[in-house]
């Protein structure tokens, strides 16, 4: 957005810049973006592609409408650091490409790329067999193409963390399956977009593993009041049904690639 | 069933011999497939990898594009601020394009600030947008001395298997084309630039180029597209940048020494496959 900080190893553009301000007259169109066109249980259909790039030792690329992400792990490789750990060491890198956002993103990681970081090593930390790789470090990089809604974000972001994973090779417990919800009123709507969020009153990302009937992590955010306080069980319980769901399309894409190699 | 086992185990010991010979010595594996008159990846020394353009698929994008050359993958996106023009300049919007080889594209690149190869490939697509003129920075003025356009064209590399350049060139050219901008008033009262959301139109690009790339081996074989595991052996790297009417815009070289009649003789097969190409 205003890049006042000159950075020098990037071609710099002037001093401040904006985004372009729209005018009001179109409102009834915004109206018209943040209802919801698919049923509230729901999720937008998922297109998972393992294996996409070659210099990684296991990569996936995660397409859902308009969330877009490409994940790549490299590893089991040494510590770059010299203290002995008798595990391994799972490091998530997430980064946002500049024109993934409605804003404009400047290029250097901020908080809210290590926010995301924590919250996919959160989620698929657990599945993953650590002690088995003493003094490594399992590196998984992400890049988000093209962003519609943090919590989209964050559960794809964990399955195409987990299915990279899985085609590199790594051993784990199981597969990581990972679904948002979103409280609007008295519903819950399943896999809300960036609009549908902003416009919920609060939002839960659940992730599990379905095949060990086991939960690896839950965020929640925003207001669940008090006499809805069942809001967020009911709201685990639907990501759970749907997380089994998922965990058969990972599954699927994985098995599927397999056979073509 | 035994002895097809057999093989099969024999084939496997053979490959994993090669793929270890070729990280020992990379070079010595190289010059080995030239002496046969092919590369490693079964190209013959002037053949080009596939390349794919997908345009438009970003939203959240102005413009964007996605090429795969062989293996190597680039995206583009466009995305388009309004800012104070220069005092000097003042009928004049910015372009700016970066490119970004995070690490997440090959084994090579650390997590960090953008390495050397990174700084140097941005600056030599900024040079190559800028020598050519394709895109007249006048075009982006919305109200001259007070609010112009300013392109942010980034690029960033999902994965890195050699000549990121050709590749980042046309992801460029191919986002630019396919960038629409909206239509924007400058309200000389308030200052402020309004923009609706119903009429966009696409930026006027003059010129259509692309790029070649080549390395030189031993002063006398010359590899056109050279892949992520040739690169590094390379003595000499060429690019040649021509238009789609058979003009030379640019011509970068780096490495050793080469006779003239090679660079002629590059700069000839450059054209041949820049109008290949924009077919």
């Amino acid at each position: 957005m205003a890049q006042s900080v000159n950075d020098r190893r990037r071609i710099n553009g002037p001093e401040e810049s904006y985004p372009p301000v729209f005018d009001d007259e179109d409102e009834d169109d915004l109206k018209l973006k943040t209802q919801r066109r698919r049923a509230p249980s729901d999720i937008r259909p998922i297109f998972l592609q393992p294996g996409l790039l070659s210099q990684a030792n296991g990569s996936a690329y995660i397409e859902t409408e308009k969330t877009k992400i490409a994940c790549a792990v490299y590893g089991p490789r040494q510590s770059k650091t010299t203290t002995y750990s008798e595990k391994g060491r799972l490091n998530v890198e997430v980064k946002f490409a500049p024109f993934s956002c409605m804003r404009r993103r400047a290029p250097m990681r901020d908080a809210e790329d290590r926010s995301l970081g924590v919250s996919i090593h959160q989620a698929i930390v657990s599945s993953i067999r650590l002690e088995l790789f003493p003094k490594s470090t399992i590196d998984v990089f992400i890049t988000i193409i093209e962003n519609d809604g943090i919590e989209g974000c964050i559960a794809s972001g964990a399955l195409a963390a987990s299915t990279a994973l899985a085609d590199a090779g790594i051993e784990m417990l199981g597969l990581v399956a990972s679904c948002s919800a979103a409280v609007v009123g008295d519903e819950i709507q399943l896999d809300p977009s960036e609009a549908e969020a902003r416009a919920s009153s609060g939002t839960v990302i659940l992730a599990c593993m379905p095949a060990s009937d086991s939960i690896t992590s839950i965020w929640q955010s925003g207001q669940m009041s008090a006499d809805l306080s069942l809001k967020v069980p009911q709201c685990m319980e639907q990501c759970y049904e749907r997380c089994i769901d998922i965990h058969s399309i990972v599954a699927q894409s994985l098995l599927e690639h397999r056979r073509t190699d | 069933m035994s002895s097809s086992s057999v093989t099969n185990s024999s084939a496997a010991e053979e490959t994993l011999r090669a793929q270890i010979f070729q990280r020992l010595h990379p070079r010595v594996y190289l010059e080995r497939f030239i002496a046969e008159n092919i590369r490693p990846d079964g190209r013959t020394f002037d053949e080009w990898r596939n390349v794919s353009v997908n345009v438009g698929s970003i939203s959240t994008a102005d413009g964007s594009a996605l090429v795969r050359m062989g293996d190597t993958t680039i995206v583009c996106g466009v995305k388009a601020e309004i800012a104070e023009p220069e005092l000097d300049r003042p009928e004049q919007g910015f372009l700016v394009p970066n490119i970004d080889l995070p690490a997440i594209c090959s084994p090579k690149f650390k997590p960090g600030p953008p390495t050397e190869e990174a700084q140097v490939l941005s600056d030599r697509l900024n040079e190559a947008l800028v020598a050519s003129g394709a895109l007249s920075l006048s075009s982006l003025c919305i109200h001259p001395g007070k609010a112009v356009w300013t392109l942010y064209v980034d690029c960033t590399c999902i994965n890195y298997d050699g000549n990121a350049f050709d590749a980042a060139l046309l992801a460029m050219l191919g986002a630019l084309r396919s960038t629409t901008l909206p239509k924007a008033t400058y309200n000389e009262e308030t200052g402020h630039t309004t923009c609706s959301r119903k009429t966009r139109s696409p930026v006027p690009l003059t010129r259509n180029f692309s790029s070649a790339s080549f390395g030189v081996l031993d002063t006398s074989h010359v590899l056109s597209d050279p892949t992520a595991f040739e690169e590094p052996l390379m003595d000499v790297t060429l690019t040649v940048i021509v238009d789609d009417r058979g003009e030379l815009i640019s011509t970068t070289k780096s490495g050793g020494a080469i006779s003239e009649e090679m660079l002629l003789r590059c700069i000839d097969r450059a054209k041949e496959r820049v109008l290949k190409l924009t077919d």
